[in-house]
């Protein structure tokens, strides 16, 4: 009837199996993280600048993005890759097949799509938050649109900015796990990859879990400590 | 082979739809438990109840720190665990997986919304509370007619944020082998050896039920006068770094 024990030793050895995949969740949350605040500041911004056509056609992608879940986005565009890779290699005339293509490559390209939607969002409230005097302050001293953003917006709007960020970054650590399913191995994928040989999936989910838990208490430490560092503008 | 079948792309709606409810049945199982757990969670903590907030800290970070997907797994290999160490003769090889799905939403729903409910109450200025006391209120009185009523004005967005997200996570649900939306493709794909126009169609109906759902709590805020006055912005700030994203 007991046939359940926690192989504490088994446990310990696959939180050390889990920290080898880190790397691969850095990859996995850290390019999404700068894609989605590099496109992500360039959206905010022509959704405060109220830009015609571009506003619009933001807004309605973000609505979009953020509506369908990350597991939708990937699945999509790794059936995407793997139906339209060989045509489109075809007609390049290249001879390539889709079981060339990395499917991280495609994993990174899914997750900074949904983190352009949310870090977008963040950047745009933070930037909201900057009162509207300022904007007005900055144009009427003769700043141009770059130098105001540059130096007077950005600068009041990091601190609000940071944390959102941060917020953000632990999503995407914990997202980039739903990138297993098209087949990537992060963290869980690495640590069931040693529990199936002796059926300890319990130690293994757990040991996975821990690390994660680590990387997400390690992001919010460094968060608290970027914030102190900007508050001092 | 061709990259887009619109007719199976329509085909896949009633198929999709049948399992709807299923998708449903999660999230209001999980938002509405989760939620009364979350009142306990959050009391444990306001009150700091010896033990028991310790107990809360630890779970709410915990739950919050790792991803659904791995909680969904913990779940369904781990829940029998306790269960047979405490001999509660509870057969539970025969359960359905739909009760563990629910089992580790509620959780993650209780974690998650416990922080809102949380900051929500610790928001409310103090000083109404002495107020409150100093004209002759109870405590429960003053809890009842003065904190709660602020206090749900404040969650009331961050809790609309947490349900979008929880219909969102529950496209995971499937890889327990629940058969809801997103689980009856594998059938769909079986049949037609695509499944391209069957992810795409699941894909139409979250964001359609995601923006309906945005809407209700929209509507809902106007009502309850969310999000109004100085104090309310401010706190709606506050309690976005508190909320979370759907994975």
């Amino acid at each position: 009837m007991n046939g359940f024990t926690f192989d504490t030793g088994f446990f310990l050895h696959e939180i050390i199996v889990g920290t080898r995949f880190v790397p691969v969740v850095l990859l996995l949350s850290l390019a999404p993280l700068l894609a989605g605040l590099g496109l992500g500041l360039l959206v905010a911004i022509a959704r405060v600048l109220k830009l015609p056509v571009l506003s619009q056609l933001f807004a309605v992608l973000v609505v979009v993005i953020r509506g369908i879940p990350v597991v939708l986005i990937l699945t999509i565009s790794y059936l995407f890759t793997n139906l339209g890779f060989g045509p489109l290699a075809a007609t390049l005339g290249l001879n390539a097949g889709s079981s060339g293509i990395s499917y991280t490559v495609v994993a990174v390209f899914g997750l900074s799509l949904s983190a352009t939607a949310y870090l977008s969002e963040a950047l745009r409230s933070a930037l909201e938050s900057v009162q509207a005097g300022q904007f007005e302050a900055a144009r009427s001293v003769g700043l141009s649109p770059a130098q105001m953003f540059r130096r007077v917006i950005i600068p009041q709007a990091l601190p609000v900015a940071i944390p959102l960020i941060g917020n953000n970054l632990i999503s995407l650590i914990k997202g980039s796990s739903v990138a297993s399913v098209i087949t990537v191995v992060e963290i869980m994928g690495g640590t069931l990859l040693e529990a199936t040989r002796s059926y300890q999936f319990l130690e293994a989910y757990l040991a996975a879990a821990v690390v994660y838990w680590a990387l997400g208490f390690a992001t919010e430490r460094l968060t608290a400590l970027a914030e102190s560092h900007v508050a001092k503008y | 082979m061709e990259m887009f079948n619109t007719k199976l792309f329509f085909s896949c709606f009633p198929r999709l739809l049948a399992r709807l409810p299923i998708t449903l049945v999660i999230v209001a199982v999980a938002f509405a438990c989760g939620f009364l757990l979350a009142l306990l969670i959050a009391a444990a903590r306001l009150y700091r109840v010896p033990v028991l907030s310790w107990v809360a800290v630890a779970y709410t970070s915990f739950v919050r720190g790792i991803p659904i997907l791995v909680l969904l797994f913990i779940v369904y290999v781990g829940l029998p665990l306790p269960l047979l160490l405490a001999r509660a003769g509870l057969d539970i090889n025969h359960w359905d997986t739909l009760v563990f799905v629910l089992i580790a939403y509620t959780m993650s729903e209780a974690a998650f919304q416990s922080e809102i409910i949380r900051s929500a109450i610790i928001a409310v200025d103090p000083r109404q509370v002495e107020a409150a006391r100093s004209v002759g209120l109870t405590s429960w009185q003053a809890f009842r007619r003065i904190v709660a009523p602020q206090a749900v004005q404040i969650a009331l967005p961050s809790l609309g944020n947490v349900l979008v997200s929880l219909l969102k996570d529950t496209s995971l649900a499937y890889s327990l082998g629940v058969i809801d939306v997103i689980g009856i493709i594998t059938s769909i794909r079986i049949r037609t050896n695509r499944s391209l126009e069957a992810y795409t169609a699941a894909a139409i109906l979250f964001l359609t039920l995601s923006f309906l759902m945005e809407l209700l709590f929209q509507h809902l805020n106007r009502r309850m006068g969310a999000g109004k006055g100085a104090q309310g912005r401010q706190c709606w700030t506050g309690l976005m770094l508190r909320g979370r994203r759907a994975i």
